[in-house]
């Protein structure tokens, strides 16, 4: 008797047929997970809605949270707030991350733990990095202060989480400590990529150490600095906790980036449609952002 | 002698709620609480659990500790995804929203048919949203003075009893102990960090002895009187001059303070454990503020979600009869070191275990005749983000030296604003 339905997928032209069906499970998986949300989100982000519940019915179609935002102040001092903490964190991280990789690719007594000392930081849980930099930078009690005094650098001391500037600048160090590790590692892995025989060869030609870095290792490191960009771009866009833990995004408002005025408007003042409405925002700029770096890197190479 | 106590109380809720019995088999109530592993207070929930369960067999209960800071976020999340947790516990400034979202069952029948006796309850008026009580208070308290007395003593000073008076001691106590520069001894502790509702607290000791009121009774915002802007002074004195420690939590400061490194704390009973276990745990005595009237205000409630079932909701109301009941609101007082907000609990032992148990009831009943609550009327949905608000002002104001008279215009003009939304 002949089946009623057979899939036979040893046909060379189904054979594609058993690459979708594997991939199915994680498609759906992540439908579930990421875009189902983001839909949802968008949604909100339409209507205006304090608290939202998914069982109520869906209150009329409205622009209104988005009018509020581009006319907000606070908004466009958080996007420039992130913008900030985006440019200086990034800059810091790379250079300090690609001078930490090169110093533990060469080969020296005690290379392994220097590695791991590089390595350290990432590996550290945020809140713990936070609360060990917000007991240095104590303003009545902390490390810094003392320091700062003892060497003659000031001579009173700072209230480093009263003063916008001061506490801007203690959550930057904090984030480029946590994060200068990761661009490390990444680096230290597109150098051990590189071909040594062009390096002999600058050497026969008479290259130096300085011309070498930036003819041949910063060139062959650009798709990995590319990625490691757009990724340490997007840790900073959206880390939440270290400036959360830190200064909850004050001193007025001075470290307040779009993710903690997201979470400060759905969790603590309940306005979800407002906060989705950030949130579509800050997703826009960060796919934007990412196209143009990732869609530039291939040029650089 | 505590477990013989608790057993009887059981023993007393299981007969009173043997009724209930019945139709409660093999069941499991969710309970999220900031407070389970509080030394005290914890200890006194569990002793409301255990008698429940031991009134209603078959019956559990889900005790499960959420951290005070994300609080907000899960219950608004369990709410919001329709899976509120069968007995809710939440802080005094934040039931509104809920309340208002229609989330909270009201419990005017259920006390009407069980006649529980709820007058002279203090801070009981809070849980009436709408015209309809939506909870029942959990406690109610008022600020005491508590005072390292060899701190005081070295610089010839009294207990303060004025604003004048405290001032003058805050500053002759503030000092630089070693001379590296650096203060090592505060006059008195803020917090000045973390979240608007602890900030405007702490400002409320000033504002409410200057005479000021963020809202008169009708709702009306009334920063920009006279008084409030003297009360914003106050504070900007305090801590433009350091007399306080700068950017640390309330924890923090109240660890300061126990351990002698602050000559001046006003605070709520919740000190009281700290300075036990504190190194300045001799040198430290209590009074009454130097204020009038004290800051006070409600704590935390308990209610009754709409999303349960009916048997669920019978069963969270024996929960809460059972907490509200003149054993247990004494037992609360021993083990919670906190006067109670029933005016019939029995508080013979906690005086006698707790030699300032007189102190804290006087001040609490003193910021109750008064009126005193941190969250105030008219402004209780917008409460988060008017406490957020006075803070960045106030902020303002020390960082960049503002004219208290121009903040108070500012912050009357956004209060009012929020209060449009």
């Amino acid at each position: 008797m002949k089946p009623r339905f057979s899939l036979d997928l040893a046909r060379p032209s189904r054979r594609h047929w058993l690459g979708y069906l594997l991939l199915a499970p994680a498609v759906l998986l992540i439908g579930l997970i990421i875009i189902y949300p983001l839909i949802v989100s968008v949604d909100i982000s339409f209507q205006n809605v304090n608290i939202a519940r998914l069982d109520q019915p869906r209150r009329p179609f409205t622009t209104a949270n988005y009018e509020r935002l581009f006319a907000s102040g606070d908004f466009w001092n958080a996007s420039w707030v992130t913008l900030k903490l985006i440019v200086i964190v990034s800059l810091f991280c790379f250079v300090i991350g690609l001078a930490t990789a090169l110093l533990v690719n060469n080969k020296f007594k005690g290379r392994t733990f220097a590695r791991l000392l590089v390595a350290l930081p990432w590996a550290m849980p945020e809140v713990i990095a936070v609360v060990i930099f917000a007991w240095m930078f104590d303003s009545s009690f902390g490390l810094m202060n003392w320091v700062f005094i003892k060497l003659g650098f000031i001579d009173t001391t700072i209230n480093w989480f009263s003063s916008p500037a001061a506490a801007f600048a203690v959550v930057c160090i904090t984030m480029i400590w946590k994060g200068y590790p990761f661009v490390s590692i990444m680096m230290l892995a597109g150098l051990q990529s590189i071909p040594e025989d062009f390096y002999n060869a600058a050497r026969v030609d008479g290259a130096n150490a300085w011309q070498r870095l930036v003819n041949i290792t910063i060139p062959s490191l650009m798709p990995v600095l590319g990625v490691t960009l757009v990724l340490v771009m997007l840790w900073v866009f959206r880390d939440f906790s270290i400036i959360y833990v830190m200064t909850g995004g004050g001193p007025l408002k001075a470290t307040q980036s779009l993710s903690i005025m997201t979470y400060e408007q759905a969790f603590g003042f309940f306005k979800m449609g407002y906060a989705s409405a950030i949130g579509v925002v800050t997703l826009i700029i960060c796919v934007i952002a990412s196209r143009l770096m990732i869609g530039r890197a291939p040029d650089n190479i | 002698m505590l477990r013989r106590t608790l057993t009887v109380l059981a023993t007393t809720a299981a007969l009173a709620l043997s009724t209930n019995v019945a139709f409660a088999q093999n069941k499991v109530l969710k309970f999220v609480s900031w407070q389970k592993d509080e030394r005290g207070v914890g200890d006194w929930w569990a002793s409301v659990i255990k008698a429940f369960e031991e009134a209603h067999p078959g019956v559990k209960i889900e005790w499960t500790k959420v951290e005070r800071g994300a609080y907000a976020d899960t219950m608004t999340t369990l709410f919001a995804g329709g899976n509120p947790p069968d007995i809710v516990h939440l802080a005094s400034f934040e039931f509104q929203k809920f309340a208002d979202n229609g989330w909270l069952e009201p419990l005017d029948p259920y006390i009407k048919d069980s006649k529980l006796d709820l007058i002279n309850w203090a801070g009981q008026d809070t849980c009436v949203w709408n015209k309809q009580t939506v909870c029942t208070m959990m406690l109610y308290f008022g600020y005491f003075l508590a005072y390292n007395e060899d701190l005081l003593k070295k610089e010839g000073l009294s207990v303060p009893k004025t604003y004048a008076e405290f001032l003058e001691a805050a500053k002759k106590t503030t000092k630089d102990l070693n001379g590296d520069g650096i203060i090592d001894q505060y006059g008195t502790g803020h917090e000045t960090r973390g979240g608007g509702g602890q900030y405007i607290s702490e400002m409320m000791n000033y504002t409410l002895d200057a005479g000021g009121r963020w809202t008169d009774e009708n709702g009306k915002v009334t920063i920009n009187t006279p008084q409030m802007i003297e009360g914003l002074s106050r504070w900007k004195t305090i801590v433009k001059n350091n007399l306080t420690p700068r950017d640390m939590s309330a924890g923090e400061v109240r660890q300061l303070f126990a351990d002698g490194k602050i000559a001046l704390k006003m605070d709520g009973p919740w000190l009281w454990p700290i300075i036990q276990k504190g190194k300045a745990k001799d040198q430290i005595k209590t009074a009454m503020v130097p204020f009038n009237p004290p800051v006070g205000g409600s704590s935390n409630i308990l209610a009754i979600p709409t999303d349960i079932s009916k048997d669920n909701k019978k069963l969270v109301w024996d929960f809460i009869k059972i907490a509200t009941s003149d054993p247990f609101q004494s037992t609360y007082a021993t083990l919670g070191a906190s006067p109670p907000p029933s005016p019939r609990a029995d508080i013979k032992a906690a005086k006698a275990e707790n030699p300032n148990f007189d102190l804290l009831v006087e001040a609490t009943q003193a910021a109750a005749k008064a009126k005193v609550d941190r969250i105030p009327k008219g402004l209780e949905i917008q409460f988060n983000e008017f406490s957020k608000m006075v803070m960045e002002e106030a902020q303002r104001m020390i960082i960049q030296d503002l004219d208290p008279k121009a903040v108070a215009a500012t912050m009357q003009q956004k209060a009012e604003a929020l209060q449009q939304q």
